[in-house]
C-alpha cells in the first residue's frame, strides 16, 4: 500500500503535467475559435460568451479548460468579437444559458454534448478533428503546426449555422 | 449606437444591433490573421489560402513593400525569385517570369484589384502610369506562369496583381514626403474614411519625379523626358443590403518617362490614363455573384522613327462570374466577359482598329481528400477583329475587309495540391496561355521609314496568330519549424509557340507592287522553349533576423522557321535571357529600427544594342551584376518613420542593358501614419 501510493501519485502528476504541454496549443485554438465566429452569417460580434466544455473526471480535459480560461482572461480579441469564457461542466450543457458557442475539450464524450448543443441551437467548435469528423461538433480547429478548420455541414445546419462563402471555400468541410 | 445584448437571449447566435452583416467581398485581413498566412484569389478565382493555391503564386505583403525601401513596383518585383526586370531609365522597366524579357515586354499581365493596367494598344506595361501608391497596397500577388485561364489573354508568362486596402475592411492612413539624389521629389497620400454606416472609401494621390539618368551611351536629348508622374485614385464601397455590395473605383494618371520602344529606340513618351470600375457583389441563392464592367482611357503619345505618335485607346471590360460550393469537396467557378479594345492608327491616322472578344470559362477545385486537391480551369475566347477607315498612300490594296478575322483559343490550367505530410508539400501544373497580338501588332502602327534612299512601309499584321504558351512544372515545398525556415524547389518546362517577332528592315515582308510600298511588319517566326529549376529558401534567425535566398536558372532554345532569323527580328530569347538570377536578402527589426539588406544577382547575357537607322538588330554583352539594395528606418512617437533607402549602391553607375546605365540612388523618406 505504502508502494502504490507514490507510484499512484506520480501517474496522476504525470497525467496532470503531460495533456497540459499537449494543449499548450489551447491558446491559439481558441483564437482560431473566436476568429471563425466571426465568419459566421449573422454570427456574434461585439462581446460574447464562450462556454469551455470540460469533463471533471478526464484530468486532460480539465487542464485544456484551464489552459483556455487562462488564453481568454478578461477578453480575448479576435477580429470583431471579444470573447469572454466560463467554464461548463459536460453534464450540464443541457441547461446552459447566455453563451455564443461552446469550446468542446479533448476527452469530453462528444456525442451527447453535441447532442445537447443542438437542440439548444448552440455552435459547437471542438479542438479535436474527430469531434467534427463524427457530426458531434459544428467545427475543429488546430492551430499547430498549421491552422486546419474543419466544419460538419450536416451539425452546422442542425444548429442554423451559416458561414461566410469565402470561408467555406477556404476550410475543410465534411 | 447603442448595442443590446439581452443576457438571457442566448439561442446560439447574437445579431448586435449595430453592426450590418457583411457582404462578401473577401476581407484579406480578416481571413489572414484566421489562416495565419496571405489569402488570395489570383489563382482560381475562388479565396485560398496562399500555400493551397494550385498556381506558383508568390504574395508581397505589405509590410514587405514598406521595407523594401524601393520608390517604384519594378524594383520590389526584381527580388522576386525568377523575376527578370530591366531598368531603361529612371521612370521605365519591363519585367518579365523566367525569362523572355523584352522592351515593352507583352508576357506578364499586370492588374489592379483585376483590372488590368497593362497597355493593350502596344502590349505592355508602363509601370509609372498605374495609379497605385505604394503605402496603400495590401499585398502583390505574382503568378509564375500561364494563367490565361482565369486572366484572359496576355497572362501567358506571369500575372501581378496588384491587391490594394479595402475600404471597407481596412483602415489607411499615410502621408509620406521623399527626396533623393538626381533631385527626386514625392508626396504621397493615402487615406480611408467612412459616411454612415453603408459607406467607406479611400483616397489616394501621388506626385513623383526626378533627373533621368545621365546619358553616358549617345541617346539623343530629344529622346527622353525627365520623368515624372502625378495620380490620383478613388476607392468605394457601398453596402447596398445585408447581401449585396457595390465597390466603384476611378483612377488617374498624368506621366512623363523616357521609355524603351519595342525596336530598341528611346521615346518620350507621355501617358494619360483614366479607368472607371463598378463591381456590384451578392451572395444569392445559387452562389456568390459578380458583376464587374469597366473603362480605361489612354492617350499615349510617343515618338515612333523620328515620328510624332498619337494613340487613343479604349478598353471596355464587362463581366460576371458566379462562385458557389457543391456538397462539401467541391468548389465552382462559372465566369463570362466581353471586351472591346479599340485605337486609332498612328504615327499615320487616318482608320481605327479594333476587336471584340466574348469569353467563357469555369474552374472546378476538387478537395479530394484532406491532402490532396485538384483544379482544372479552362476559357475560351473569341476574338473578332474589325479595321474602319483610310490607308495611306502607298499601302498595299488590301481593304478594310482584310481585317475581319477571328481569333478562337482555348486556354486551361490544371494543377494538383498533395500535402504528404505536415511539412512536406507537393505540387503539380499544367497550363496552357494564349498571347494576343497587340492592336499595334494588328495595324494599328502604320508609319513610313526612310532607309537611305528607300522609303518603306510599316504596318501591323491583322493575319498575325497569337502566341501559345504551354507550361508544365513540378514543386516541392518543405517546411522547417526547427529551424523556422522553408525551402521549396521547382523545375519548369515551357513552350512558346507562333513567337512574335518585330518588323526589321533587314527583311521584306510585303513585297513591293507598281502602286505599293515595301512593308516591314510583325510575324510569327517559329517556336521558343525554356528549361530550368528554383530553388528557394527563406527563414528566421534569433535576435530579431530574417533571410531569404533563392536562385533560378532558365535555358532557353530559340527554334525558328526557315527564313526567319531571331535576331534580327528581335525576338531572340536564347540569347537575351540571363541563365542564371537570384536573390539573397537579410533584415533585422529591433524595437523602432528596421534594417534591410538586399542584393539581386543577374549572370551574363546578351541584349540589344541601341536602334540606329538603317543598321540591323544586333546583340551586344551584358556582364553579370548584382544590384544592392537597402534600407534603414525607425519609427518615432506619433507614428511617423523616418527611412533612408538606397537602390544600385555598389556602383554610381551599372550597365544593366544597352540603354542608359542605371544609377546610385537614395533616399530619404518621412512618413506619418495617421
Amino acid at each position: 500500500m505504502s508502494k502504490k501510493k507514490p507510484v499512484v501519485a506520480l501517474a496522476a502528476a504525470l497525467l496532470a503535467v503531460a495533456p497540459l504541454s499537449a494543449h499548450a496549443d489551447a491558446a491559439k485554438d481558441v483564437q482560431i475559435a473566436g476568429r471563425a465566429l466571426t465568419f459566421l452569417e449573422n454570427g456574434p460580434t461585439g462581446k460574447a460568451v464562450l462556454g469551455v466544455v470540460f469533463d471533471p473526471s478526464k484530468p486532460a480535459s480539465v487542464a485544456e479548460k484551464n489552459a483556455v480560461m487562462a488564453a481568454i482572461g478578461g477578453g480575448l480579441n479576435t477580429g470583431t468579437l471579444t470573447l469572454t469564457a466560463k467554464p461548463v461542466e459536460a453534464g450540464a450543457v443541457s441547461g446552459v444559458g447566455g453563451v455564443a458557442a461552446l469550446y468542446v475539450t479533448t476527452g469530453v464524450n462528444a456525442g451527447p454534448v453535441g447532442a445537447a448543443a443542438k437542440a439548444k441551437k448552440i455552435i459547437t467548435i471542438g479542438s479535436d478533428a474527430s469531434c467534427a469528423a463524427s457530426g458531434a461538433c459544428v467545427m475543429s480547429v488546430s492551430a499547430d503546426p498549421k491552422v486546419e478548420i474543419i466544419v460538419n455541414r450536416g451539425a452546422a445546419a442542425a444548429v442554423g449555422a451559416v458561414f461566410k462563402s469565402a470561408f467555406r471555400m477556404m476550410i475543410r468541410e465534411v | 449606437m447603442k448595442k443590446t445584448l439581452l443576457a438571457g437571449a442566448s439561442a446560439g447566435l447574437l445579431v448586435a444591433a449595430a453592426s450590418a452583416a457583411h457582404a462578401q467581398s473577401i476581407d484579406y485581413g480578416s481571413l489572414e490573421q484566421l489562416f495565419n498566412e496571405p489569402v488570395t484569389t489570383s489563382a482560381t478565382g475562388a479565396p485560398q489560402r496562399s500555400t493551397e493555391a494550385p498556381v506558383d503564386m508568390t504574395i508581397i505583403s505589405a509590410a514587405d513593400i514598406e521595407r523594401s525601401g524601393a520608390v517604384d513596383l519594378p524594383t520590389i518585383l526584381s527580388r522576386v525569385a525568377g523575376l527578370d526586370v530591366t531598368t531603361w531609365g529612371a521612370g521605365a522597366a519591363d519585367v518579365s517570369v523566367r525569362g523572355y524579357n523584352q522592351a515593352m515586354s507583352p508576357r506578364l499581365l499586370v492588374l489592379i484589384n483585376g483590372r488590368q493596367v497593362y497597355l493593350d494598344h502596344y502590349g505592355y506595361t508602363a509601370w509609372a502610369t498605374l495609379p497605385v501608391q505604394l503605402s496603400e497596397i495590401r499585398q502583390i500577388e505574382v503568378v509564375k506562369g500561364p494563367n490565361s485561364a482565369l486572366f484572359g489573354f496576355n497572362a501567358v508568362s506571369g500575372v501581378v496583381n496588384i491587391i490594394t486596402a479595402n475600404p471597407k475592411f481596412d483602415q489607411t492612413g499615410d502621408i509620406t514626403v521623399r527626396g533623393g539624389s538626381a533631385r527626386y521629389g514625392e508626396v504621397s497620400l493615402a487615406k480611408s474614411f467612412k459616411l454612415g454606416e453603408r459607406f467607406s472609401a479611400r483616397f489616394s494621390a501621388g506626385a513623383a519625379k526626378s533627373d533621368e539618368f545621365d546619358n553616358t551611351v549617345g541617346v539623343a536629348k530629344s529622346q527622353q523626358n525627365e520623368p515624372s508622374r502625378v495620380s490620383a485614385n478613388l476607392d468605394t464601397v457601398t453596402q447596398l443590403t445585408d447581401k449585396a455590395e457595390l465597390r466603384i473605383e476611378g483612377s488617374y494618371s498624368n506621366v512623363q518617362v523616357s521609355d524603351m520602344l519595342s525596336n530598341y529606340a528611346y521615346s518620350p513618351s507621355k501617358y494619360l490614363t483614366g479607368s472607371l470600375k463598378g463591381t456590384l457583389t451578392a451572395e444569392t441563392q445559387v452562389g456568390q455573384l459578380q458583376l464587374s464592367a469597366y473603362q480605361n482611357d489612354l492617350t499615349a503619345k510617343h515618338v515612333i522613327l523620328g515620328q510624332q505618335a498619337r494613340f487613343e485607346n479604349k478598353i471596355t471590360v464587362v463581366s460576371a462570374q458566379d462562385l458557389f460550393k457543391i456538397g462539401a469537396k467541391h468548389t465552382i467557378r462559372l465566369g463570362g466577359e466581353y471586351r472591346h479594345n479599340e485605337v486609332n492608327t498612328a504615327p499615320i491616322g487616318g482608320a481605327e482598329v479594333s476587336y471584340d472578344v466574348l469569353s467563357a470559362s469555369a474552374m472546378w477545385n476538387w478537395a479530394i481528400t484532406d491532402k490532396l486537391a485538384f483544379t482544372a480551369a479552362g476559357r475560351y475566347d473569341s476574338l473578332d477583329l474589325s479595321r474602319e477607315g483610310a490607308f495611306p498612300a502607298g499601302s498595299p490594296p488590301l481593304g478594310n475587309g482584310y481585317w475581319d478575322r477571328k481569333i478562337e483559343e482555348p486556354s486551361w490550367n490544371l494543377g494538383l495540391v498533395w500535402r504528404a505530410t505536415d511539412a512536406d508539400t507537393f505540387k503539380a501544373s499544367a497550363a496552357r496561355g494564349v498571347q494576343v497580338p497587340t492592336l499595334v501588332d494588328l495595324g494599328a502602327l502604320q508609319a513610313r521609314v526612310s532607309v537611305g534612299p528607300y522609303t518603306l512601309g510599316l504596318a501591323g499584321n491583322p493575319t498575325l496568330e497569337p502566341a501559345i504558351v504551354t507550361n508544365y512544372q513540378l514543386t516541392y515545398e518543405r517546411a522547417l519549424p526547427a529551424l523556422k525556415a522553408q525551402v521549396s524547389a521547382k523545375a519548369f518546362v515551357q513552350k512558346t509557340q507562333d513567337v512574335k517577332g518585330q518588323p526589321t528592315s533587314a527583311q521584306i515582308d510585303v513585297a513591293p507592287t507598281p502602286v505599293s510600298l515595301p512593308v516591314l511588319s510583325y510575324r510569327n517566326i517559329g517556336e521558343s522553349k525554356m528549361t530550368g529549376f528554383e530553388l528557394a529558401a527563406s527563414g528566421e534567425l534569433a535576435a530579431g533576423f530574417r533571410w531569404n535566398a533563392d536562385w533560378t536558372h532558365t535555358e532557353v532554345d530559340d527554334e525558328p522557321l526557315a527564313g526567319f532569323s531571331p535576331v534580327l527580328r528581335s525576338a531572340a530569347f536564347g540569347a537575351t535571357t540571363p541563365e542564371n538570377r537570384g536573390n539573397v536578402a537579410l533584415g533585422w527589426t529591433g524595437g523602432p529600427w528596421t534594417a534591410d539588406a538586399f542584393v539581386t544577382l543577374v549572370g551574363d547575357h546578351q541584349a540589344y544594342a541601341l536602334y540606329a537607322v538603317g543598321a540591323n538588330p544586333r546583340l551586344v554583352d551584358i556582364d553579370a551584376y548584382a544590384a544592392i539594395g537597402g534600407r534603414v528606418a525607425r519609427t518615432f512617437e506619433g507614428d511617423v518613420t523616418v527611412a533612408l533607402s538606397g537602390q544600385n549602391l555598389g556602383d554610381s553607375r551599372q550597365r544593366q542593358s544597352a540603354g542608359l546605365e542605371v544609377e546610385r540612388r537614395l533616399y530619404l523618406s518621412v512618413s506619418k501614419r495617421f
